[in-house]
């Protein structure tokens, strides 16, 4: 079908004709009529089945194994109880959380004043291209360019000197909490955007006429964000706040190219645990294992918070 | 009158302060990034980081001659590519499915397709590894592509079902009176009418399959399936560390397009970032 003939359909005046199928092929459509939805779905569903289900029965099985190259050799639950005893693992669970909800309460601070700001200004479309060049690099490109300026050339540091802030160099790699905040700035620096332009576009869809009532009623710009459109904003910053969650607590690429874990395993993530413990170590039951924890902890996350985030998202 | 008109002056200025930095705070990093791939190498790494560097092609010339960049670019241009049409081919059907049709189990399906997303890359990282050693598929694009489309299928799928959420049903009714069957509905009205969700989707999805730096880790071990996230891993020159400027370079290269085809979606971008959920 031609464009022109598309868009006299869209203006709904006249429909088009198609031609009747024959009456055979409606009785058979009947029954189809009741799959067809399901066919529509399965092929998807199938395709990520074969790379969650099959992957996760394959971690559950492996966990029970002691896997290096060779054979697997079956032992039972004794890597659950190593895990259980390994302060490199409940480390990692802890540095995710915390760097996780340091980096994750940041952005959406600094994402909230900034769409506030920008929302209704003239220029928010020039601010949004400008926020957003951050977030449009590969994350990989962006750890290494934070490494340089932080580690390796020490341009941060080479400024505050300049500045007259402290007068030797600044030990990032050698503190633990130093290069947290290192990860944890690059983080905010790249993806602090990603939280701006959905919090904008929640605040420009709300009902101008209400906060223009409270204006002319005499309400401050504080009294109009905390009591008007923050609490409009809740289902949309659950929803950004979720997904963000997830790609914070899954972070990989820059622990890998600016602190590999170090020092003292203090930035060590729950991914870069996994990596380590296989694919370094090549003690495949044993990160399965704990990919087996993370998945367990994963469902029931989705269960409890995704699920009521997307659904109230929706309304 | 006077002191309203104070307080206004005041609040603008409080906004373009906070702004203004905000925007400073993004733009000086990368302009300095940029700086690092014109500059010669031995201005990258000093005891003094030197501020006006001179101009230089060196990593130009070393990114094309030094490593096989154009088999990078293309490695990673087929790989993400590829993966967007397996996206699309198996979304939509799933999208019309999930918006248009009521059936038992399918606000559990829909949300099992979502909560994919949720998934950690570490978390089926060996078993996906194993799965591709014993289909022989390691160190190929091939693999590559299937792990990119297994990715992003939920969020694409999830946008596309937002958008064709939003199509009147009276569109579809009146070619199902006169006797339309369900996948030309699909092909010829739905299709047509969600495209720019269609588009949103595979730009969103083609991001995130460029930006994908674990599972390239895992699955390319040789220049025969490096993209160019997994190669600024490798741009290394033995005893002389990173080669910065090179890194830069190509860190540049992947965001130009990248940027341009954003801004061309750009009314659509807050939507697509949350599946569907937030309407812009």
């Amino acid at each position: 079908m031609s464009d022109s003939q598309l868009s006299d359909m869209g203006a709904a005046s006249a429909a088009p004709k198609f031609p009747t199928p024959k009456a055979a092929f409606k009785r058979r459509s009947k029954r189809l009529r009741v799959w067809f939805p399901y066919l529509l779905v399965a092929p998807a569903v199938a395709y990520l089945l074969m790379i969650t289900l099959y992957p996760g029965i394959y971690a559950v099985v492996q966990s029970f194994y002691a896997v290096k190259f060779g054979p697997w050799n079956p032992i039972g639950f004794n890597n659950y109880i190593k895990l259980w005893g390994d302060y490199q693992f409940w480390g990692a669970l802890w540095n995710t959380l915390i760097m996780g909800a340091i980096s994750l309460t940041t952005q959406c601070v600094i994402a909230l004043v900034l769409a506030f700001h920008a929302y209704r200004d003239p220029w928010v479309k020039g601010w949004r291209i400008v926020f957003l060049i951050p977030m449009l690099f590969m994350p990989s490109a962006v750890a290494f360019l934070y490494k340089l300026l932080f580690l390796d050339a020490r341009v941060f540091a080479d400024i505050l000197i300049r500045l007259g802030l402290i007068d030797g160099n600044l030990a990032i790699q050698s503190s633990i909490w130093g290069s947290r905040a290192l990860l944890i700035l690059t983080d905010i620096w790249q993806w602090t955007p990603f939280l701006f332009i959905i919090f904008v576009a929640g605040l420009q869809s709300q009902d101008e006429e209400i906060e223009e009532a409270a204006r002319l009623d005499g309400a401050t710009w504080s009294k109009i964000f905390w009591n008007i459109s923050l609490p409009l904003m809740r289902p949309v910053i659950a929803v950004a706040l979720v997904i963000r969650g997830i790609d914070i607590t899954t972070m990989f690429a820059n622990v890998f190219i600016i602190t590999k874990g170090g020092p003292a395993f203090g930035t060590e993530t729950i991914s870069y645990f996994i990596y380590r413990t296989g694919f370094k170590f090549f003690n495949f039951g044993y990160a399965s294992a704990a990919s087996v924890i993370m998945l367990i902890i994963t469902i029931v996350l989705a269960q409890l918070v995704v699920k009521r985030a997307f659904r109230s998202g929706k309304e | 009158m006077a002191a309203v008109k104070r307080t206004k002056g005041a609040n603008l200025f409080i906004r373009y302060l906070i702004l203004g930095s905000w925007a400073l705070f993004c733009i000086g990093p990368v302009l300095w990034f940029l700086s690092i791939g014109f500059r010669p190498r031995t201005e990258i790494i000093n005891p003094q980081p030197i501020y006006l560097p001179t101009f230089s092609l060196d990593a130009w010339h070393m990114i094309w001659s030094d490593w096989p960049m154009a088999k990078y670019l293309r490695n990673s241009v087929a790989a993400i590519f590829g993966s967007v049409a397996i996206d699309l081919a198996l979304a939509i059907p799933a999208a019309y499915s999930l918006a248009r049709y009521k059936y038992r189990g399918r606000d559990d399906i829909g949300f099992y397709i979502l909560s994919t997303r949720m998934m950690a890359p570490a978390i089926v990282a060996i078993p996906i590894f194993f799965l591709f050693r014993n289909m022989g598929l390691l160190d190929t694009i091939w693999a590559l592509m299937l792990v990119y489309a297994a990715i992003n299928l939920s969020i694409v799928t999830w946008i596309i079902r937002s958008y064709m959420m939003d199509i009147p049903k009276e569109l579809e009714d009146a070619a199902r009176t006169d006797g339309a069957s369900d996948l030309r509905i699909l092909w010829e009205i739905i299709i047509p009418a969600v495209l720019p969700g269609i588009i949103t989707a595979a730009v969103i999805a083609m991001i995130f399959a460029i930006n994908e730096f674990l599972f390239t880790l895992l699955i390319a071990s040789t220049p025969d399936a490096y993209t160019m996230s997994v190669a600024l891993a490798n741009f290394t020159g033995g005893s002389d560390g990173l080669i910065y400027n090179a890194i830069a370079l190509v860190a540049f290269l992947a965001f130009v397009p990248v940027f341009l085809v954003v801004i061309a979606i750009q009314k659509h971008l807050s939507r697509g970032l949350t599946m569907g959920a937030v309407k812009g």
